[in-house]
């Protein structure tokens, strides 16, 4: 579905997979901020392509709601979260930066091994698009893992759904345009949710970092 | 015609509550009338299913005998909870401890919660059961945070960010399932039977490795260890009531996914990788939380991990396969029954002592006569003594897989010997001794009563006698699972 594009394919999957990376090391809520909000457009400008070889109105609707979801309802949120109480900067993370750098190194390599093989059924272009994404959603994955912050835990997993939905992209599987709504929206609910739940901890808490949750300690 | 009633019910109902202001009454009202609603259209359809083999709404809704099996679970806790709740949160608000409008958020997102389960179970689509399952998650995130304590939105936190870090891994194991349809374009609504029909075109390494991410994506909400972490402290904060409804209904709905991309696994690349792989999270499911009952303090974190141990034992039943799998789903219908009664009964200690930790809890026995009899039933039921149905489950899994599996069901029977050791001990600190004094003989009310006492009856009932309709949907369901 995007012949002849894969100059550009290639540099979108990059920014999802670079996106992904550097919320490992930012140490500012806002270009923890700004990054999934780039990470958001490269999906939208993938969506949109995908759109030239399908076109239909009502996908075309779904992709403008993704993008309005995922490009500005969610930072809008953010950043409001950031402002409304002083969260300049994020909690740190588990590893250092070295450590995190070679442990994101790893993972790319393990992913490689791993996948490779699997993905023999796609041409090269392809199965290098896939490998990409495959790598972003390993890497998000551990964003979770690797940062303290509640607020960098939520982008994480935003993350790894942009780099789900990019998977799904580079390998023909879009949805229909129902079902993208329905993705969508539990997006936007998800969004909302842990939106309230990070001011809830740092009203409750004092302080978005997880490992001062200590209260279901019995 | 039932199915539409069946899903559109609960969903008016959480409309309905949505309008209602400083009636608590009303809010009680639809969310019962709703889940009468949804039992009386389950029965329906399960009639149908038996005569028919399935029963459609089309294009986009389908329950076969599998699905009705987990339909009936829902709808038969899904009334006992909502019962149960109207004399939960009276009690709860006369001491103050919750105000209308965090009851009417309750009822709001209990009947959510059940629709989101109906629409999971009952939809033709892959992502939709999807979506609707993350849509479990959102809406009882706030019931765990339901008592707005430090402790509840720190586990309803842990609930939100390693359920949707689970579900996402499950999605991305549905889109390797969907590689088998590439090229089915964007408006095809790609169902459950396509993507079956289609598993000999999947590459059987992209088979396995989405395999594992459904197992390990939709194994986090059914609580496989060690996905399992959420559990135990979701369920000690949420509301009684929703505690049964995650250790039943939603339990079976996450399991009954797992199930579906199985049969697809199975037909691409053979049985085996899919039953091993349910055998190992089975028996590590069944061994971890058996040591941690064994040394448990807190008796809902206990039916918590009794509740991992028997998801655990449901997939060795899968793994084993053919009596194993009649039999996992025997053991799923006892032990929703089971469940709920103990979460329900200890709900009423609950009520009465104020406090989940077992060291404080004693001579329920004196207070709550009818109570502690239906947990003595419960506690006796779940850990699988005769003659309780779990007891003939558990006993002819087990059987299934002695021949190639001796080893697994050696350590298992080991394991379900601590559980037992564990609950029994539990159970006696509780039930007998003498009472704090202050504390005055009497259960709160019918509606905390008739409910567990119904399960009861029907646990009871049915471990003696499955009618024949249930038995010819169990084995429609095992020969597809098979």
């Amino acid at each position: 579905m995007f012949e002849n594009s894969s100059q550009l394919l290639f540099i979108l999957g990059s920014i999802v997979f670079i996106s992904g990376v550097s919320l490992h090391l930012v140490k500012k809520n806002f270009l923890a901020v700004c990054l999934y909000i780039f990470q958001s457009l490269a999906i939208g400008a993938l969506l949109l392509l995908s759109l030239f070889s399908n076109f239909s109105v009502l996908l075309l609707l779904a992709v403008i709601c993704t993008i309005v979801v995922k490009g500005i309802i969610a930072p809008f949120f953010f950043t409001k979260l950031i402002k409304k109480n002083q969260l300049q900067f994020s909690a740190s993370t588990y590893l250092n930066t070295p450590l995190t750098l070679l442990s994101v190194a790893l993972i790319v390599m393990i992913v490689r091994i791993i996948f490779l093989k699997a993905l023999t059924s796609f041409d090269e272009v392809s199965s290098d698009l896939l490998l990409l994404s495959l790598a972003s959603i390993f890497v998000s994955v551990f964003v979770l893992i690797n940062r303290k912050g509640a607020l960098s835990q939520i982008l994480g997993v935003l993350s790894l759904e942009n780099s789900i939905v990019s998977f799904a992209l580079f390998a023909g599987l879009e949805q229909s345009p129902a079902l993208q709504f329905g993705i969508t929206f539990n997006i936007l609910v998800w969004v909302l949710i842990s939106s309230v739940f990070v001011t809830l901890i740092y009203k409750q808490f004092g302080t978005l970092d997880v490992t001062s949750m200590k209260k279901l300690i019995e | 015609m039932f199915l539409l009633a069946l899903i559109i019910s609960p969903l008016l109902a959480t409309a309905l509550c949505f309008f209602v202001k400083k009636r608590t009454g009303l809010l009680e009202f639809f969310t019962i009338v709703a889940s009468t609603v949804e039992l009386v259209a389950g029965f329906f359809i399960f009639f149908q299913v038996v005569a028919n083999g399935n029963y459609f709404f089309e294009p986009y809704f389908i329950v076969d005998s599998l699905s009705t099996l987990v339909m009936l679970t829902t709808v038969v806790v899904g009334l006992a909870a909502a019962v149960y709740s109207v004399g939960y949160l009276r009690v709860e608000a006369d001491k103050h401890y919750v105000n209308f409008a965090q009851i009417k958020l309750y009822y709001l997102l209990f009947n959510l919660f059940i629709a989101a389960m109906l629409l999971a179970v009952a939809t033709v689509n892959p992502i939709f059961t999807w979506i609707m399952i993350e849509a479990t998650t959102l809406s009882t995130t706030f019931l765990i945070r339901f008592y707005n304590k430090a402790a509840t939105i720190e586990a309803a936190w842990k609930f939100l960010i390693l359920n949707s870090i689970g579900l996402l891994l499950g999605f991305f194991g549905s889109m390797l399932f969907f590689t088998s349809v590439t090229g089915a374009g964007i408006n095809n609504f790609i169902s459950w039977q396509i993507l079956l029909n289609n598993a000999v075109h999947l590459n059987p390494l992209i088979a396995k490795i989405a395999f594992i991410f459904v197992i390990v994506g939709y194994g986090t909400k059914a609580g496989f260890v060690p996905m399992h972490t959420w559990k135990p402290d979701a369920y000690n904060k949420a509301p009684f009531p929703v505690a049964a409804l995650f250790s039943g209904p939603l339990l079976n709905v996450a399991l009954l996914t797992i199930l579906r991309y199985k049969f697809i696994v199975d037909a691409a690349i053979g049985s085996s990788f899919a039953q091993n792989l349910m055998i190992f999270f089975g028996i590590i499911s069944i061994v971890v939380p058996a040591f941690i009952i064994l040394v448990q303090r807190n008796y809902k974190r206990l039916f918590a991990y009794s509740s991992i141990e028997h998801v655990g034992i449901m997939a060795l039943g899968f793994g084993f396969g053919g009596v194993g799998t009649i039999f996992a789903l025997v053991h799923m219908i006892y032990h929703s029954l089971a469940k709920s009664i103990l979460f329900l009964s200890s709900g009423n200690i609950m009520l009465k002592y104020g406090s989940t930790k077992i060291f404080n809890v004693k001579g329920v026995f004196s207070l709550l006569p009818v109570t502690s009899i239906m947990f003595l039933v419960g506690v006796l039921a779940i850990t699988g003594v005769p003659p309780f149905g779990i007891f003939i489950s558990e006993f002819n899994i087990l059987s299934a897989g002695i021949g190639n599996f001796w080893y697994i069901v050696v350590l298992a029977m080991i394991a379900l010997v601590l559980v037992f050791i564990g609950f029994l001990k539990r159970a006696v600190d509780m039930l007998f001794g003498q009472p704090a004094d202050g504390l005055v003989k009497g259960e709160a009310s019918m509606y905390t009563v008739l409910p567990v006492v119904v399960l009861v009856v029907m646990l009871l009932v049915g471990s003696f006698y499955l009618p024949q309709s249930i038995w010819a949907l169990i084995h429609s369901a095992a020969a597809a699972i098979n």
